[in-house]
């Protein structure tokens, strides 16, 4: 039992105060009595005392009772039983930002989990779980109410997608695993179903956005120099929206234009000839309820020609690559390969060969023997017929895949991580992969040598995948929770958004704590390379209706349901039951038998 | 007077009288009549015994015949045996002065005069009726203060309306002293008779001792009522500290009431009643207890009879 109003209780010291009116000597009852011959010596000698012989009547302790009982009840006296091992979750994704009048979504979950652990007894145990980057603990050990407050205000909200689980089926989880007696996720997400555990806490109302959810900076083409820039504003609303989208180089404003879009449709702004700037950012104007998804910055991709480490036991076949504009070529046999540094290339070809495990830069398999770190090959195939192909594909742009007939091709199994781009009737002939922003395709054939118009079909697919790689030198930047797309070396350090300055523990380490949107600089003290990191997830900006969090009511290893309830108007009426026998009790004098009248003249008559 | 007019006269004065004097139960104290133990005087032939020789049936003395008596009262056997003249003299038996005393002190009022003294008056009505039905005398004596409220001396139903308009107006006040206030109104008794006495007694054994040695030495036939209200017998005061005040003379007396200084109190009251049934008991008092509360039927039909105050 506790009480929630304990500062009632020091009223208990007022209690002696009801012994006063028993000290204090009463002037004695006057009554009449025929006659006081037979009592003369039961007389009662006078104390010269200014109180009274304490003399307490049962009625004393009944009236002590029932003042007991109504200082008891000002203290709101609640019998609960309240849950000590409790977990508490809280959705720190891109979405949390989402004002709701002056707060953000994540300070209303802060603000409603400081009730939630206020209201725990002070022995309770508190583990506080974050869902990004990942669903995981805050502190390795639990935590006091007290303490899970203090740590709950360092937290804040990251510009991070959801991960893409089942809440409801990862919440139970833990209940069951942990042994927690009640756990609370305070989401924006609605919640469907019920548990007996787990109580989820739906934090802001669904309200528009408008959001920028591509933004790209990109050279026209291998050959061209020219850079342009193309934006994408999606309206997650129901009517269309206005806004004015400014185009800013190196954090100047270079353009500025207005644009209407749709309710639940896209628009997209190209800027063409834009000058080299060392970043940019596009921005909208849109006063909506996440501010986060209203900018993304890019940066653009490296000047000059694309530099490619050919390594093939058959470099001949290769060489005929440099035919193509802008292309710097490198050939290394295998052997070579192993042995030696090459230092950084754009792009890393591994014809007929492949390296151990995968290169921190983009590259091509073709044909790799069957020990190599992408896919599983299959078995030959003579001429095969393409039965299908990834469209829209950057990859399969412009390609009549009715002429498209290589002589010899292996089929491939990704494995379940690659996605198959082009498919074969007995299995996928090429297989892109996109992993800590490196672009991996693993092909079942040789577009080599690169023929140009005698074999226009592999020639539009070598250039196509040449432009593939190229853009993924960056330009639309990576997206945020996702590693740079370079390995910090000895002496680099990282400059994050926000100003801090990051140092690696140990070199040759890939820097992966992304967790806010912007430019990240990877600087050695004298040069530095810039990184666009957007929040990568367009669900977070969809404020409309996010997807509820099922709860399927599965009883906990250790379930504990809370019981409250409150005793005051219990007590209260205890006493007031007090106060009705005090009242039959006590021979109050508007009750009591006159033990004798006064005399009157009247009295006298006898008939 | 015929049976009419007695049924009629029952009537009147069942009207006049208190709620217990219904017709039916003056019509059994029409049987009832007081017993003396002593011989009284009387001016009337009556049914009582009387120490002066007379005309009755039962026998008293012989006496040597004088010239001019009666020879009818001559026993002949003895003169047949000793030829000697002897004249048989019997009781003369006479009508009943009877002598009622009633309690008026303030005492008598507790704890409300219909609750003690309004009874104790009926009851005195009710002895009265007795004596009256039986054509004897009877007296009604307030015994308040010195004074000596005294009604005259009626003789025959017709006087109960005389009696009960005396009754009414007396009013219990005052402290009571036995003795001098039975002295003032022995003063004005000329013939012995019996003199029944209706008090709460709450007074010290000296004082009614002293009052009723001084009865006794009048020659009277005395019989006691001690009459009690409930309240007396059973006190209900308040607990705590109380100042009681003496109904009589107004002294005010500090004490802690309590439920056991309540049976003190009654252990008391029982010892005093006691000694004055011992000393009435001593001293050929008859003595009778009357809780106000009883049945005043009862009392007077069942329990006067069986202690010996009627015959």
């Amino acid at each position: 039992m506790e009480f929630l109003n304990p500062a009632a209780l020091y009223a208990f010291a007022l209690l002696p105060l009801l012994l006063v009116p028993y000290l204090i000597r009463r002037r004695p009852r006057r009554l009449f009595f025929s006659s006081l011959l037979l009592l003369r010596e039961f007389a009662t000698r006078r104390s010269a005392r200014p109180w009274g012989r304490l003399h307490l009547p049962p009625i004393f302790f009944l009236q002590l009772l029932l003042m007991a009982l109504l200082l008891s009840a000002l203290g709101e006296p609640s019998l609960s039983f309240r849950p000590v091992n409790v977990a508490l979750v809280l959705d720190n994704s891109a979405s949390m930002q989402a004002t709701e009048g002056e707060k953000s979504r994540f300070q209303l979950a802060q603000t409603e989990a400081a009730k939630i652990l206020s209201a725990l007894p002070a022995h309770a145990r508190v583990d506080l779980y974050i869902v990004v980057p990942r669903l995981t603990r805050v502190t390795e050990e639990s935590l006091k109410p007290g303490e899970a407050i203090a740590r709950l205000n360092s937290l804040g909200p990251l510009d991070l997608g959801e991960p893409a689980i089942d809440y409801g089926a990862e919440l139970e989880r833990l209940v069951r695993e942990r042994k927690y007696e009640l756990l609370n996720f305070l989401t924006d997400h609605p919640a469907g179903g019920q548990s007996e555990n787990v109580r989820v806490a739906t934090l802001g109302r669904p309200k528009p956005n408008l959001a920028i959810t591509e933004f790209q900076v990109a050279r026209r083409s291998l050959a061209l120099p020219q850079l342009e820039a193309r934006v994408t504003v999606r309206n997650f609303s129901v009517t269309e929206q206005n806004f004015r989208l400014a185009f800013k180089g190196n954090g100047k404003l270079l353009l500025s234009r207005p644009y209407s879009v749709a309710p639940n449709r896209s628009v997209e702004a190209a800027f063409e000839n834009i000058p080299w700037r060392p970043y940019y950012e596009a921005e909208i104007d849109a006063g909506d309820g996440l501010a986060l998804d209203n900018r993304r910055f890019a940066v653009p991709p490296p000047q000059g020609a694309l530099k490619i480490l050919a390594v093939s036991p058959r470099p001949e076949a290769l060489s005929s690559l440099r035919a193509i504009p802008g292309v710097e070529l490198q050939l290394v046999s295998p052997e070579a390969y192993e042995k030696g540094n090459f230092g950084p290339h754009a792009l890393e070809i591994f014809h007929y060969s492949a390296p151990a495990a995968l290169p921190d830069s983009h590259a091509l398999f073709v044909l790799p023997p069957k020990q190599n770190p992408l896919v599983e090959i299959g078995a030959a195939l003579s001429r095969p017929t393409v039965s299908g192909w990834r469209e829209p594909h950057p990859l399969t742009r412009y390609i009549n895949f009715a002429l498209f007939r290589p002589a010899y091709a292996r089929a491939l199994k990704p494995g379940g991580l690659g996605e198959a781009i082009v498919q074969s009737p007995d299995g996928p002939l090429a297989v892109a992969l996109e992993q800590n922003n490196f672009r991996y395709l693993a092909l079942g054939f040789d577009p080599f040598p690169f023929l140009g118009r005698q074999n226009l079909p592999v020639s539009i697919f070598t250039l196509n995948l040449l432009e593939w790689f190229h853009e993924g030198r960056g330009g639309s930047g990576g997206a945020t929770g996702e590693p740079l797309a370079a390995r910090l070396r000895a002496g680099e350090s990282v400059l994050a958004p926000d100003g801090e300055k990051i140092a690696p523990e140990k070199s040759s380490t890939v820097f992966a704590r992304t967790y806010a949107q912007g430019i990240y600089r990877i600087t050695d003290g004298e040069t530095e390379k810039l990184f666009a990191v957007n929040l990568g997830d367009e669900r977070e900006s969809d404020l409309r209706e996010p997807p509820a969090v099922q709860l399927r009511n599965e009883p906990g290893a250790a379930a504990g349901r809370a019981f409250y309830a409150s005793l005051w108007p219990y007590l209260l009426l205890a006493a007031l039951a007090l106060l009705l026998l005090e009242w039959f009790l006590n021979p109050a004098s508007a009750r009591e038998r006159p033990a004798s009248e006064p005399v009157k003249r009247d009295d006298f008559r006898w008939a | 007077m015929d049976r009419s007019c007695v049924e009629c006269y029952y009537f009147l004065v069942a009207v006049m009288l208190p709620a217990p004097f219904t017709a039916e139960f003056l019509n059994r104290l029409e049987v009832l009549r007081l017993r003396t133990r002593k011989d009284v005087l009387g001016n009337r032939p009556g049914a009582y015994s009387s120490p002066r020789r007379g005309t009755s049936l039962e026998f008293a003395d012989y006496r040597k015949y004088s010239p001019g008596d009666d020879l009818r009262y001559v026993d002949w056997g003895i003169f047949a045996r000793s030829d000697r003249l002897y004249v048989r003299l019997f009781h003369e038996e006479v009508d009943l002065f009877a002598y009622i005393f009633i309690d008026a002190s303030a005492s008598m009022a507790f704890p409300s005069i219909k609750e003690k003294f309004a009874p104790a008056c009926n009851l005195a009505v009710a002895l009265s009726y007795v004596v009256l039905a039986n054509h004897d005398h009877v007296r009604l004596h307030s015994l308040k203060d010195e004074n000596a409220a005294a009604s005259p001396f009626y003789r025959g139903r017709q006087r109960m309306r005389d009696l009960i308009h005396f009754v009414s107006s007396v009013a219990p006040a005052g402290a009571l002293e036995p003795a001098p206030c039975l002295g003032n109104h022995l003063k004005h008794i000329r013939r012995p008779g019996k003199a029944i006495l209706i008090s709460d007694f709450l007074v010290s054994a000296d004082a009614y001792q002293r009052g009723l040695n001084l009865l006794r030495a009048f020659n009277l036939d005395i019989s006691v009522i001690q009459v009690l209200s409930r309240e007396e017998i059973e006190p209900a005061l308040p607990r705590g500290e109380l100042g009681l005040i003496d109904s009589e003379n107004f002294s005010e007396l500090r004490l802690e009431w309590s439920e056991t200084l309540r049976r003190e109190y009654q252990e008391k009251l029982v010892r005093h009643n006691r000694e004055l049934k011992s000393f009435c008991h001593q001293n050929g008092i008859h003595y009778s207890f009357y809780p106000t509360d009883g049945d005043l039927g009862r009392f007077v039909l069942k329990t006067l009879p069986a202690t010996g105050l009627f015959r």
